[in-house]
């Protein structure tokens, strides 16, 4: 528990997290003032298709954001202190498995707060408040890429340090690319 | 050691860098994006193609590898824990200067070999409309002045967080937001200009204005905040504050980046392209004025002097007024935002004005004293760089004067009357225009201009009469050919540029079709003496309109892809179809366009016409897919609109996406409701020729002069239908 407090204080307590939040949740707001107040699929700007949409629009950055908590864990200067904590009495793979959770920790809290800064959103222009229907969208968007995320960096961050930095971009590259229909869900 | 010395060793070092070359290699590459995935220029025209989105999308990839490089040379010290040692032999202050000079060094190279290797591959593509200084200015403006932008960027990104993580994280936000949620906003796109067109028959020399001054916006703005930065670069061990206090002891630096960051605020707010219009389109409180009481004017002129190197206009305009009324009467008159209005003078003298800031439909008013006197001749001097309308902010360059077109629209050309009523013969006008010799003066109607004057300094003054208060005129280097069909004398003025591609392609037998299938369902045009009708090719405009007498041809219309695509049979345009259907259903027939909620107009009519006249031409299943599938996926999409079926959150949004959505809504009823039930109204009268007799005979009706409008009732009437019977289901099928 004490180690995992200090990963999570180590996360998130500076400069970058607090700069990450900042960019997230002007580029959040900037999507819900110009996309998600005009409805998608007909639907209302509060319906799950458009707060979906919403999400999938964050996920790129969220992605990074993710990420870039690993890059914590598996840049050089972590590796080199690796000798000395790897000494300590705990089993690698737990203090792997606490590290993990730390990154974890972090990118739920960013994502919790995209969704507190919907609700917002909501609540302001059209005096709405059944967040309980989009909890189910959220989980659906949200859970399965960021956990391929941090699983999938944390794999290459094993491999090589900079291969989690060319896995960042992956979200924008799936966007630009001209995919055939039945892989429109990695579209977003 | 100073930057001068270093620059020199250091960019030796950053070009001999295999990463740089790498970078590029790849930039050089980029625009070939340009032509495969990223497309933002949508128009047709050869040079939007394979000109505009290569180099879009080489400014795009090329600043995004140049941050990245940026970045990785600013944290390489850092990386490389030898920040201590360079900093004792060099200041940081100095370093930070000459890496910026060098980056900025290597992407000038870069995009010099870009241009160097993609100029054959242009001229290639683009084939006989290829223009040089277009192609050195595309590049130059669209990809060259994306790379230092991208550059600064990242720049103080790292000078102000001194991490890579945070940096490439902010500078993937900055541009996200240009890609995306600011591309329609043609001041924020730093990263992809708002580039919808360029011309390939005429210049296009407001669209690079715009495009450049947008760019020279950020390039102050992101310098003045790289001068922050710079300021906070950390010294001697010191945080953030501490050093940035430390470098501002020097005034001039914090002078510099406070002067950057202001100029940049100015011409943010005073950008002088574009205008500051009511996005209210039902708003026409312009047409609202009262009209002055005893006031009649006999008669107006101007004389207009375009600057087609500057994009400037000046020019004097002289109304004829009768004052009955023995009082001093207020005169209003419609005025492009941009122009100054420098004197006004009745009889002599001057006379106190006032130009409003409030701006509708693309002008200001401009409100005249008139004195009491009974003949007054009232001479008003303006001039100045028109500005487009705010509506068409992302559609820029229509407003385009030069040496090879101009276009001036009403208010553009001279000050538009808007509130005094004429005598019996209503608004006569003399215009007198001087431009350089090498341009032909088309007025958009039925008159025609005669040169008056020749100068010693290369320009003619032309002249023409009217009989407005307002009035279009085009010009450039056009080619005239006359075509007989439907009765009259069809002129059809093209750009000289595309002679070729219009004779090889049989433009002019395209425009007899749709005159000669128009004439013979619906009947002759009649345009009294003469029997003349203008059609001009325009510089890319996405549309067109028409007047009595003339129509406009989008040139994207004509272009060598266009009329070479089999799948259209090689005939014209639809857009030229549907401009010239206009001089049927909107002008030899008027629409009442005081209400702006119903979807009853011109617009239905004609773009019924249109489709079958494309279905004579193409086919049947191509006019169903492009027509009629079209139609039915809007209004349903209009039907299913969340807005439209709960019309009280759309009072809960903000006024200005109120209007974007109520504004979109409107063209979807005019232009693909109407015409799906203009095509249920054909099914339930009994087929395409009942429907042609029903329509002839609506054309050719005898006119109720105290109202000579065409409305809905009386299709309604004419097809024995109602409205309800036209009522088309959520589930449209026909």
């Amino acid at each position: 528990m004490k180690i995992f407090r200090y990963e999570c204080r180590r996360l998130l307590w500076n400069k970058f997290f607090f700069g990450l939040l900042m960019v997230l949740l002007f580029y959040g707001w900037q999507i819900l003032n110009n996309i998600t107040i005009l409805g998608v699929s007909h639907t209302a700007p509060f319906s799950p298709q458009s707060f979906g949409d919403y999400l999938c629009r964050m996920i790129p950055l969220l992605w990074i954001g993710a990420l870039f908590f690993l890059t914590f864990f598996t840049s050089g200067k972590a590796r080199r202190t690796a000798a000395l904590t790897d000494a300590a009495p705990i089993r690698p793979q737990i203090y792997a498995l606490i590290r993990c959770g730390a990154a974890l920790t972090g990118t739920a809290l960013l994502a919790c707060l995209c969704l507190a800064e919907a609700a917002v959103f909501y609540s302001h222009y059209f005096r709405w408040h059944a967040w309980g229907s989009l909890l189910l969208p959220a989980a659906v968007t949200l859970i399965p890429s960021l956990v391929f995320a941090l699983g999938s960096g944390w794999l290459l961050g094993r491999i090589r340090q900079w291969l989690v930095y060319v896995w960042m971009p992956l979200p924008f590259v799936l966007q630009a690319l001209p995919l055939p229909a039945a892989l429109g869900i990695w579209n977003c | 050691m100073n930057t001068l010395r270093l620059l020199p060793l250091e960019l030796g070092r950053l070009l001999k860098s295999r990463l740089t070359r790498i970078i590029v290699l790849l930039t050089v590459c980029s625009p070939i994006a340009g032509l495969i995935l990223y497309k933002p220029a949508s128009a047709s025209t050869m040079l939007s193609v394979y000109l505009a989105n290569p180099a879009i999308a080489g400014g795009v990839a090329g600043g995004i590898l140049f941050a990245l490089l940026t970045v990785f040379e600013w944290d390489r010290v850092g990386r490389s824990r030898t920040d201590a040692l360079i900093d004792a032999a060099v200041s940081p202050l100095i370093m930070a200067l000459t890496r910026l000079l060098a980056v900025l060094a290597a992407a000038a190279l870069t995009l010099g070999l870009t241009m160097l290797v993609w100029l054959p591959v242009s001229v290639k593509f683009i084939g006989s409309v290829f223009d040089g200084a277009d192609y050195v200015l595309a590049y130059l403006i669209f990809m060259g002045l994306a790379l230092p932008l991208s550059i600064l960027a990242a720049a103080c990104a790292y000078q102000f967080t001194r991490r890579t993580d945070l940096t490439l994280v902010l500078y993937a936000a900055f541009a996200a937001l240009s890609l995306t949620v600011w591309a329609d906003d043609w001041q924020l796109c730093w990263l992809n200009p708002c580039v919808w067109a360029l011309s390939d028959d005429f210049s296009n020399y407001r669209i690079f204005r715009s495009a450049a001054y947008m760019r020279l916006t950020w390039l102050a703005a992101l310098s003045g905040i790289w001068t922050i930065s710079y300021l906070c670069i950390r010294q001697y061990g010191k945080g953030l504050p501490t050093s940035f206090l430390h470098s501002a002891r020097k005034l001039y630096r914090p002078f510099l980046a406070l002067l950057l960051l202001a100029c940049s605020v100015t011409a943010y707010a005073a950008q002088p392209l574009v205008d500051d219009s009511n996005p209210d389109l039902t708003a026409m409180t312009f047409y609202e004025v009262p009209y002055a009481e005893g006031l009649i004017c006999t008669g107006r002129s101007a004389q207009v002097f375009p600057d087609t190197s500057a994009g400037t206009v000046s020019g004097t305009a002289t109304f004829h007024f009768q004052n009955t009324s023995g009082q001093e009467q207020a005169a209003a008159f419609g005025i492009n935002p941009g122009y100054d209005v420098s004197s006004v003078q009745a009889n002599g003298t001057n006379t106190p004005f006032s130009v409003s800031s409030y701006q509708e439909y693309n002008e200001a008013m401009l409100e005249v004293s008139i004195p009491s006197e009974g003949q007054v001749d009232l001479t008003i001097e303006y001039g100045g760089f028109p500005q487009e309308s705010s509506g068409m902010a992302s559609m820029q360059g229509g407003a385009e004067i030069s040496t090879e077109y101009l276009c001036l629209e009403n208010a553009e050309l001279s000050p538009r009357l808007l509130n005094v009523l004429p005598d019996e013969n209503m608004y006569p006008t003399v215009i007198e225009i001087t431009l350089p010799s090498s341009m032909t003066v088309i007025p958009f109607g039925t008159s025609e201009a005669q040169v008056v004057a020749e100068h010693n300094d290369g320009t003619k003054t032309w002249r023409y009469e009217s009989n407005s208060t307002g009035g279009i005129l085009y010009a450039g280097d056009y080619i005239r050919e006359d075509i007989e069909a439907g009765g009259i004398t069809i002129e059809l003025y093209y750009g000289r540029r595309h002679q070729s591609v219009m004779e090889a392609a049989g433009a002019a037998d395209a425009v007899k079709a749709v005159v000669d299938y128009c004439t013979e369902h619906y009947g002759p045009l009649s345009f009294g003496t003469g029997g003349t009708l203008k059609l001009i090719q325009s510089r890319v405009t996405g549309g067109g309109y028409a007047t009595n007498g003339a129509s406009l041809l989008d040139e994207a219309d004509f272009t060598a892809d266009n009329l070479s695509d089999t799948g259209k049979g090689g005939a014209a345009g639809e857009v030229m179809i549907h401009e010239l259907v206009h001089q049927w259903w909107g002008l030899g027939n008027m629409f009442d366009t005081a209400d702006g909620t119903t979807p009853w107009s011109a617009e239905g009519l004609t773009v019924y016409t249109t489709y079958r006249i494309v279905k004579e031409l193409y086919g049947q299943s191509y006019a169903q897919e492009h027509y009629i599938e079209q139609w039915r996926q809007a209004a349903d999409d209009y039907y299913l609109n969340f807005y439209v079926r709960n019309p009280e959150y759309l009072e809960s949004l903000p006024t200005d996406k109120q209007l974007e959505i109520t504004n979109s809504l409107a063209y979807v009823r005019q232009y693909c409701e109407m015409p799906l039930k203009i095509l249920k109204a054909e099914q339930l009268v009994g087929g395409e020729e009942a429907m042609d007799q029903i329509l002839y005979n609506l054309f050719n009706r005898e006119l109720d002069l105290t109202y000579p409008y065409l409305t809905y009732q009386d299709f309604l009437d004419a097809c024995g239908l109602t409205e309800e019977e036209l009522n088309l289901d959520e589930n449209i099928s026909l």
